[in-house]
Formats: structure tokens, sequence, C-alpha cells
């Protein structure tokens, strides 16, 4: 029996999750929140890819004005495929089901999730709903926008609607039980002495997205249930022919849609509220603000989905509460990003892969932050609607934000979650590359956006086609670094070095376990400090 | 109640305590408020179909008050009260099993089930009446008049409110059945008895929605 | 780990009660069925009298009435702790906000005439 200290290393294990059992079967029917973690991320993974292959085209098509690559209806496919699979099956999914069951339980010391057979039954819901949206795109894809806008999808669009709905409605219903048994899991499982501001932030990020989880998913799967029978039966309370309001669609669907944004972006900022202090090496700055803000961002998120609707017929004077509500919700996330620099300020910085791209998302989210103040002002937004403009602000925040923050989350917790280091120099090239080739292609989206050009056409008028070049060129340089990790990350898996329990020295009840931890997680009970207690050394 | 080491251990090799809790009690209260937490989805899920409602109502107020008088009066009522009484059967169940009186919780699960079964029949005589009378939009609708889009507009939000709604209730009757079922042949006890609370909280809340839908569609314009 | 951890935890909550373990008598629950039947009969009556907007005001007060008796009573939340209450609310707060703030819109459109 080997004897396990704090700096046991693995190179041919003692037991842990990843070997106590072995075979497809056992990965299929486990339990183990760290398995499901795992099984995720392959989903997520896929689907990535997937609509990463929507986006190829799409760029592809765009070199020219006139589009030599797809046809119009084709086009519509295809930026409706990178949307449904990009919103739905990578980033809603990405942090919270993949980081946040690998390591919720761990940072809190306890053994398991609050219920890990609905967890694996999230997984499968998960995986279902992709099934149903795959089968969509082999019978001809869907032309709707991911937006679902009616009365086209419920009367005129020739498209596989049901299919999609019935897959995002499913993969809803993933979403809802992985929030519920977080919230469940983080009230009642704390171990002895784990206190509510004791805890990391990336748990209170994983509170706080579950909250948006739970409260706002429901009413996306009510409303896409509403548009199935009302296409299926020809009748429904959407279509102005019949009486009804397609702005009763919008408001319903955004009241979902736009707190979803705050669950792809939440978790990122917990990430990156981890990754920060470890690199500098000094405890967050203003933990109790970061935690504040946190919870504003999640409860006036749900205020502000008017801002979608300016120009779509809504009453001014809602639009005028919306707009304020908008401006106050970056207030939070303003709080955020001092806090996060104000950490760096002083402390003693390394530049690890982790890192570079948190630094990334705090530039990146900042920008992308700021463009959407100027989209939550109505006047601003007239001409910016379905431009461009819009597209590139979603995207500093989506990609420049909640990709990197899911990709330097994947780096900072890779040692921890399979007991290898990966090779550090590929890693940085490849955030690097990532910035650039990511700016490349979207900045020059602002500019197109400002010049008029819309959104969701297959074809745009000659004087844009110099910025749309460039932004296709950035895109193969962002697909390339995408492609890198996945090399280097699977190359360690056969032939990295071992990495020890704590290769970043950072603190945290994870980094007290074994890497990878055996399946009750810890072999003997961690010690819970102050979170981000940098200034003492680590038990 | 704190349980001794030795009483955990007896806890888990029987079953009653799952590995990733310290106690039972702390079981119990994450079962609870994971019950909750679902119900508060339920309670959003179907909200979006009475802010459909509120909405439709205030473009057609009078439209909806003339729909609403085409619904069955009596028969929405009694259905109110067998929902509200099958809530007390189920509630009165759960107190059976804690004070171990396993024959009169299978009644009472059964009770319940059945005044469940009671309320999905007398609805079907409902939706019946309306095939006869052409009130189904989108399958045999058939009314003119200045009111003809509101009476459409409220007949498609009853049948989604009342669908859903009775989705809900028969899928509360099988799981409640099956719970009696289960009660009868001693699966439940003082010990072992979350199952069925979380089953009285679900078909508590299916009993609340309907309190709400039926003012909503049976008492609108009545006196007019 | 699970011994140390239950004792600790033990340890720090002697007194915390168990809300499973109440026994409601059973006249509690007769009674609130009682009232409830009641308050159902007084809407179906009160729907029969021509009170205007009043009629709906007063049903649906009735509802939001049998909805506390069912949630205090049937649902135990008299002995449930302050995070089941508050969990409870939480969803109707948030109805609440998506019907409020969709009225905003609804209520306050006004019929811009084409310049034409």
């Amino acid at each position: 029996m080997v004897a396990i200290d704090a700096d046991t290393h693995i190179d041919t294990a003692p037991r842990n999750f990843l070997n106590c059992e072995t075979g497809l079967w056992s990965w299929l029917t486990t339990h183990d929140h760290k398995r499901i973690g795992i099984l995720y991320a392959i989903g997520i993974t896929f689907f990535f890819f997937l609509g990463g292959a929507a986006a190829t085209l799409i760029r592809l098509h765009l070199v020219t004005p006139n589009g030599a690559v797809l046809d119009a209806e084709t086009y519509n496919k295809a930026f409706t495929f990178h949307g449904v699979v990009m919103v739905w099956f990578f980033l809603i999914p990405s942090i919270p089901a993949t980081l946040g069951n690998f390591l919720l339980p761990l940072m809190i010391g306890a053994r398991d999730v609050a219920f890990p057979k609905l967890n694996l039954a999230s997984w499968y819901l998960y995986i279902i709903g992709g099934l149903f949206t795959i089968c969509a795109l082999l019978m001809g894809g869907v032309d709707t926008g991911w937006t679902f806008y009616t009365p086209f999808s419920t009367m005129f669009s020739n498209s596989n609607v049901f299919l999609v709905i019935v897959g995002v409605f499913v993969t809803g219903f993933s979403t809802i039980f992985t929030g519920l048994n977080f919230i469940v899991t983080i009230h009642n499982l704390r171990m002895p002495g784990m206190k509510w501001f004791k805890l990391p932030l990336f748990v209170w990020a994983m509170y706080a997205v579950s909250i948006v989880m739970v409260l706002a998913t429901p009413v996306l799967a009510m409303t896409l249930a509403l548009i199935g029978l009302e296409r299926g039966l020809g009748v429904g309370v959407f279509d102005p022919a019949l009486g009804g309001d397609p702005l009763l669609f919008q408001h319903l669907f955004w009241f979902y849609s736009h707190p979803a944004v705050y669950i792809m972006i939440l978790p990122a900022m917990g990430v990156v509220s981890e990754i920060i202090p470890c690199f500098a090496k000094r405890d967050i700055f203003g933990y109790r603000f970061m935690v504040y803000a946190l919870v504003a961002i999640a409860v006036i998120g749900f205020l502000v989905w008017g801002h979608h609707m300016f120009v779509a017929g809504m009453s001014v004077y809602a639009g005028l509460v919306f707009s304020i509500l908008s401006f106050l919700v970056a207030v939070p996330s303003a709080i955020k990003v001092f806090n996060w620099t104000a950490t760096l300020h002083k402390g003693a910085i390394t530049f690890e892969a982790p890192m570079l791209y948190a630094l990334g998302f705090v530039g990146l989210f900042m920008l992308g932050g700021l463009t959407g103040l100027m989209l939550a002002a109505p006047a601003l937004d007239v001409p910016l609607h379905d431009t461009y403009f819009v597209i590139a602000h979603f995207h500093y925040v989506m990609v420049g934000g909640s990709v990197m923050a899911y990709l330097g989350g994947i780096h900072y917790w890779w040692p921890k979650i399979t007991g290898k280091l990966y090779n550090e120099a590929l890693a940085k090239f490849s955030a690097i590359l990532m910035f650039c080739g990511f700016n490349l292609t979207f900045f020059p989206q602002y500019v197109l956006g400002y010049e008029g050009m819309p959104r969701r056409y297959a074809h745009y008028a000659p004087q844009f086609q110099v910025l749309n070049v460039l932004s296709s060129a950035g895109a193969s340089i962002l697909a390339l670094s995408y492609l890198l990790p996945l090399a280097y990350l699977g190359w360690s898996l056969f032939r990295g070095a071992a990495a020890g329990n704590n290769p970043w020295d950072a603190r945290g009840l994870e980094w007290q376990t074994t890497s990878p931890p055996p399946t009750e997680n810890f072999f003997k009970p961690p010690v819970v400090q102050d979170a981000y207690a940098y200034d003492q050394p680590a038990p | 109640m704190n349980a001794s080491v030795n009483e955990i251990e007896s806890l888990r090799d029987r079953g009653l305590l799952e590995k990733q809790f310290d106690d039972p009690v702390q079981q119990r209260e994450a079962a609870t408020l994971g019950m909750w937490v679902f119900l508060s989805t339920e309670i959003l899920f179907f909200g979006v179909l009475f802010a459909s409602y509120t909405i439709c109502r205030i473009l057609y107020p009078h439209g909806f008050a003339y729909a609403s008088r085409e619904t069955d009066f009596l028969l929405g009522t009694i259905e109110t009260g067998v929902l509200l009484t099958s809530s007390s059967l189920i509630a009165l169940g759960v107190r059976a099993i804690k004070l171990d009186q396993r024959a009169l919780a299978a009644w009472l699960l059964a009770g319940t089930a059945a005044l469940g079964v009671t309320f999905l029949v007398m609805h079907g005589f409902e939706y019946h009446k309306e095939w006869t009378e052409h009130l189904i939009p989108g399958l045999n609708f058939a009314r003119g008049g200045p009111y003809a889009r509101a009476i459409e507009l409220f007949f498609c939000l009853y049948y989604f409110i009342t669908g859903f709604h009775s989705l809900h209730v028969l899928a509360g009757v099988c799981v409640i059945g099956g719970l009696a079922i289960r009660v009868a042949r001693g699966a439940f006890g003082p010990e072992r008895f979350t199952t069925l609370e979380l089953a009285a909280l679900y078909w508590h809340l299916v009993d609340i929605v309907w309190i709400f839908v039926y003012p909503l569609i049976y008492l609108v314009g009545r006196a007019g | 780990m699970n011994t140390l951890a239950r004792e600790v935890r033990g340890a720090h909550e002697q007194e915390r009660k168990d809300p499973g373990s109440h026994i409601t008598p059973v006249w509690h629950y007769l009674a609130v069925l009682a009232t409830l039947l009641a308050l159902l009969t007084l809407s179906a009556i009160s729907a029969l009298f021509p009170l205007g907007y009043w009629n709906t005001i007063v049903n649906l007060m009735i509802s939001v009435i049998k909805t506390l008796l069912v949630m205090l009573f049937f649902m135990h939340e008299t002995e449930a702790r302050t995070l089941t209450r508050t969990t409870s609310a939480l969803g109707f707060v948030w109805l609440a906000i998506l019907i409020g703030i969709m009225l905003t819109d609804f209520l306050a459109r006004s019929i811009v005439p084409p310049p034409w």
C-alpha cells in the first residue's frame, strides 16, 4: 500500500478515478461527477468543431461579395446551424458541464454532487438532444436563424424546424437538471468549515449560473413547444393573421436568451477569477464585491431582454426601461474587470498558458462589453441592429470571452484532471496565435457593421469585400489555434510528464488531492483555508 | 437527530443513505430542496402560457369573456374540487407512512391517483363536448362573428394549458399509483418516505397550476 | 473521511431541526381542505355577479389564497427552512417579472400612422 501525502506523484498510479474501472460500459454507466465531466468534454468538443465547420463555410463564402460557395438558402442554413450548435451544444454546457461537474465537489470538499444519477441523466439528455439536431442537419437543415423568429419559423419555413426544436427542448432539460444539481450541492454538501465566503469564486460562479439556468431555461422550453404546436396545427398565439403577436414570441424567447448569454459568461468569469490570483500569486482584489457582482449580473441579466427588440415594434417606453437596465448590468461587469486588474497590481506575475488565456479574456471581454453598451442605447441601436456590429459584439464576449476562458480553464486544470503536463511552449504559442487570429477575424466586423453591412445576408455590397477578406483570413488563423490544443493536449495524455498534486502552487481544495483524484475525491480530508490564501503556504 | 457512526454505516449498508451524504437529515434536505427547485422550473414552464394568456386577454377582453362562456362551468368547478381533495389525500397519505400506517397510506395514495383519473375523465368529456361544438382550432374550428379570432386564440390557449396540465396529471397519476402499490408491499416506512414526500410536492404543484387555470378559463364573463 | 466529516458536522449542528420529522394532526389537513372548497364555491358564485373587472381581481385573489394554503399546509412550508421558502417564492417572483415587464410593452404601445 503506497503511503499518500501531499507530494505523492502519480506515474504508475495508485488508484484514481480514471483507472479504478475500465471499459466503455463503466464510463457510460458512471455516477462519478469527474467521469461525467469528461463525457461532456468529449461531446462539446465534437459540437464545437461541428459548429466551427459551419463557420468555416460561412467565412469561405463571404470572401466574395456574390458568394461562390453556397446558395442563399444554404447560407441561411449554415448560419442557423452555426448558431444553434454553438449556443446550445457548445457554449451553454461548456464550462459548467465539464469544468463545473469535475471541480465543484472537489472545491467544496464533497464526495460527489447531490444527485449523481440525475447528473448522468443530464448527459444523456444532452446527447439525445444533439442527435436530434444532427438529424435535422442530415435531413436538410433549418433556415430560420437560431432565434426562430415567428411567423417565419411557424408558418413559412420549409425546413426541419420541428426536429431542431425537439433537440434544443431535450437539451434544455439537461441544462435545468445540471443547474438543479449544482444549487443543491452547493447549499447542502459543503464540507464543515467551508463557509459561503470562503468559497472560490468559481463555485460562486457555478451557483449564480445555476440559478440563471433554472429560472430561464423552462421559459425557452415552453416557447419552443409553442412554436412546434403552432407549426403543427397551423394556429397559435404568435401569428398576426390569427390575431396573435410575433412580438409575444420575441419577448418570451429573449426572456430566456438574454440570461442565456450570462449563462455563457458567468462561468468564464469564475474560471478567470481562479487563474489570475494563481499566476499573480495574490489574493483576488475585492472578493466580496466579486461575489456581489456575480449575483448582480445574474439577477439584472433577467431584466434586460428587450434590448434585442428596440426596432421590432416594441413600445418606446418599454425600450426606455430596457435601455436603462442594460446600462445598469454593465456596472457589476466593470467592477469585475477593475478587480481582476487590481489583482495584478504588484503581483508576482508569470505568463503560463492559462494566464495568457485569462489576460486575453479580460481585454476582449472588456471590448465586447463596451460595444454592448453602445448597442444598449436605442439611438445607436437603430442603425446598428442586425448589422455586423452586433455580430462582432457578441463574438467578442462569447469567443474572445467565454471560449478563451474555457480553454484557459482546460489548460489550468488539465494536470489535475489527467495527471499529465502539456507542452508549455506550444500552449503559449497557441494562446497568442488565438488572440491574434481572433482580433483579425472580428475587429473588421465592427467596422463592417458601422459601415452598414447587414447580418445574415448571403451577398453584400462590393465595398465591404476588403474587410470581409481580412476577417476570413483571421478565421483561418483562429481555426489553426483551436486545432493545436487538440494536438498537444492529446499528445500529453500519452507522453506528458507527471503533474504532481499542485504543479501551479495554487490554492483551493482541488489542489490538495492527487492528480488525478481518486473516485471519492480525497484520500484524507482537505484543509479549509480562506479563498485565495496566496500569502500562506499551501497546506 | 444525531446518528452515531454505527447507525450511519448501517444506513449505508441498507441502502438508505447515499455515499455523497453524511447523514439522513442532509439527504432529506437535499432531496426536498432539489424538488422545490424543480417545481420552480415548472412554475416558469406553465408561466409562459399564463403570460401569453395575459397578453392575449388584454388584446381581446370582450372576445375572451365571450369564449369563456363556451367552457363548461359545472365540470370545471367539479374538476377543481376533485384536485383539491386529491391534494389533501396525498398529504394525509405521507403523514400516514411517517406513522407506519402502511395500509392507510396505500389507500390514500390510491385514492389520490383515482381522483387524478377522475379529473382526466371529466376533462375528456369537456374536450368531447368542445369537439361536437366545433371549438378545436386547427382541427374543426368553425366560429364566425366579430369575436371569431379572439375565440380561436382563447381556445388555442385553453388546449395548450389544459393539455400540458393534463399530461402532468397523467404523469403524476402513474407515479403515485405505482408508489401506492409499493407502499402496500412494504417498500416505504418511517425511515424511508422521502420519495413519497417528493411525489406529494409534485402533485400539489399540479394542483396549484389548476387553481390558477380555473378562474382564468372558466370564470371570465360569466355574469354577462 | 466519512466519519470525520459527519462528526464535525454533528458538532456544528446539534440543534438543527429535521423538517421531515414533524407530524401534522389530521384535523389540520381537513380544515384546510374545507377552507379550500369554501373558497372554490365563493369564486364560482362571485363569478355569476356582474362586478366588472372586480370579478377577475376577486377570483385571482382567491386563487392566491388557495395557493398559499396549499403551500403552507399541504407542502409543509410552515416547518421548512428559509432556503426552501425562498426557492418556492422565486418561481412566482420570476414569473411576475416576465409578465410585468412584458406589460410595459403591450400596455404602452401607440399606433404610429404612416406618413403618407
